[in-house]
């Protein structure tokens, strides 16, 4: 790691900040025997800037299908969308950010501040990259649908893979880390193996403490996100409603996904 | 050159089996190889799809149009699916082998179009027998069907080393071809018409074009389920 380090001394910090999240994504930084050598190996600050530029990009996709709508382009709503999404993932962060910490202290996970909002810094690149690389998808489809629900529908559904994924390399994380310092308790040598951010689960031994943080992280940061995404919406721009930042705040995102279903089907 | 295009197109058909055509083993086909072989065979099936009408090959513009859009469909909707892949592969640790697994499916997009254009005669041949649109557009379906199992075999045959090496291709292989299957049938959609109506003017695209083919799919299934429309 040292090596990396200093031979990425001289590259640019939008340089390192995709080095960065690069290796995260091979599962270089959380390869247990780098986790045993104290904490996640990040540097949030730096890592935040590529995500918030990755965020832009899946915003613009997205923002296509206001581009190409029957009563004329909209180039606010595309505006409005690379704003948005990134908002909708730093504020869900820090709304639930605290609560986490807590309720992370609380089971006696040894975690500390810093090391969960490195922990969720690197889960949120791992979503975040796997959002913007299905932004092209995004944006092919958002040219040529006209229909707005199918779009908010496939937006959704883009979003939940993508949060599968940030959510299974948390799980993994979080496994290894608790692992790493079991190991360190009991000074043995863990066995290392090809790096992989992501393996498909086996029937490898999961800490009670690992479940219960990991369950209470997902539905909180889910349900939050969830209605974040309804507040801060329209994120898509129905081509029959005119532009506007943000609509009223009735009702919530379930029962939204709800009704473009049913308005799809019928 | 178009001898040696001839000779790295049957490289392509041939990679995997480890036999050349005369003894020596296949050699590996290069990038700007794969991607001549991808235009061209793409260009000349096209051509002859699109020769469709009475007496044959009687619009030259539509011959022209089906040809670009053969090897627009299958870069198009390769390079559109490619970004997802590589992040999905990075994730579960399959990185260091990514530019082997682009070349396997890079190679097979080739000898797809190698296949179609073996097919390309068989269409022409049926168009001059004068057969109606509608079998004709059937007809196209069956040749790209199957010049898809026929590219599913040299798939299977480039991946096998892949997924010796790491079982863990076997399902991204699979991820693979759901994706680059919901993009290529709206990519295929969007790019209509493929053969063009006779009665028809020749145009690149619909006007009415600009759909998305799922939810056609769809209301068309609704249609059908409630009686009206």
């Amino acid at each position: 790691m040292a090596i990396v380090e200093s031979g990425g001394e001289k590259r640019s910090a939008w340089g390192r900040g995709f080095r960065e999240l690069d290796l995260i994504l091979r599962g270089d930084r959380t390869r247990p025997n780098a986790l045993r050598e104290g904490g996640l190996p990040i540097d949030p600050g730096r890592l935040s800037r590529v995500i918030v530029l990755l965020c832009v990009a899946y915003g613009f996709c997205m923002g296509t299908f206001a581009m190409f709508s029957k009563n004329g382009p909209a180039p606010a709503q595309v505006l409005a969308s690379m704003v948005k999404v990134p908002l909708l993932f730093y504020l869900t962060l820090l709304v639930t950010l605290p609560s986490l910490y807590v309720f992370n202290a609380l089971v006696g996970s040894r975690l500390t501040f810093g090391s969960v909002v490195r922990l969720l810094t690197a889960t949120l690149g791992v979503n975040v990259a796997v959002l913007a690389s299905l932004g092209p998808i995004v944006a092919f489809f958002s040219a040529c649908t006209t229909s707005y629900p199918f779009m908010v529908l496939f937006n959704v559904a883009v979003f939940a893979v993508a949060g599968f994924l940030g959510q299974m390399f948390l799980l993994q994380t979080l496994q290894r880390l608790s692992s790493a310092q079991l190991l360190e308790e009991i000074r043995a040598e863990p066995s290392e193996e090809k790096p992989a951010a992501i393996r498909p689960p086996s029937d490898e031994f999961l800490g009670r403490h690992v479940k219960t943080i990991f369950r209470l992280w997902l539905v909180l940061f889910g349900l939050v996100g969830a209605q974040m995404g309804w507040v801060l919406r329209p994120f898509i721009g129905n081509p029959d409603v005119p532009f506007s930042w943000f609509r009223d705040r009735r009702s919530n995102f379930f029962e939204a996904v709800f009704q473009a279903l049913h308005s799809l089907f019928s | 050159m178009s001898l040696t295009l001839l000779s790295r197109a049957d490289d392509v058909l041939r990679e995997g089996t480890g036999r050349g055509a005369e003894g020596p083993p296949a050699r590996p086909v290069s990038w700007r190889w794969r991607l001549a072989i991808l235009v061209v065979f793409g260009l000349a099936y096209g051509a002859a799809m699109g020769s469709y009408g009475d007496p044959p090959a009687a619009r030259p513009l539509q011959m022209a149009y089906s040809a670009i859009k053969v090897p627009l469909l299958l870069g198009a909707s390769f390079a559109i699916c490619l970004p997802t892949f590589f992040v999905f592969n990075t994730l579960f640790g399959l990185r260091d082998d990514f530019p082997r697994v682009v070349a396997a499916l890079a190679s097979t997009q080739a000898g797809l179009t190698v296949i179609l254009a073996a097919l390309a005669p068989l269409t022409a041949f049926a168009y001059a027998s004068g057969i109606d649109y509608r079998p004709a557009v059937l007809l196209n379906g069956l040749m790209f069907a199957t010049a898809s199992f026929g590219a599913q075999a040299l798939l299977r045959r480039n991946y096998r080393e892949l997924i010796a090496g790491n079982p863990l291709h076997g399902p991204m292989l699979r991820a693979w071809l759901v994706l680059y299957v919901f993009v290529g049938i709206q990519m295929g959609w969007i790019l209509r018409p493929f053969i063009g109506e006779p009665t028809r003017p020749t145009q690149f695209f619909r006007e009415e074009g600009w759909s998305n083919a799922y939810v056609v799919v769809m209301e068309m299934v609704w249609g059908v389920l409630l009686g009206s429309r």
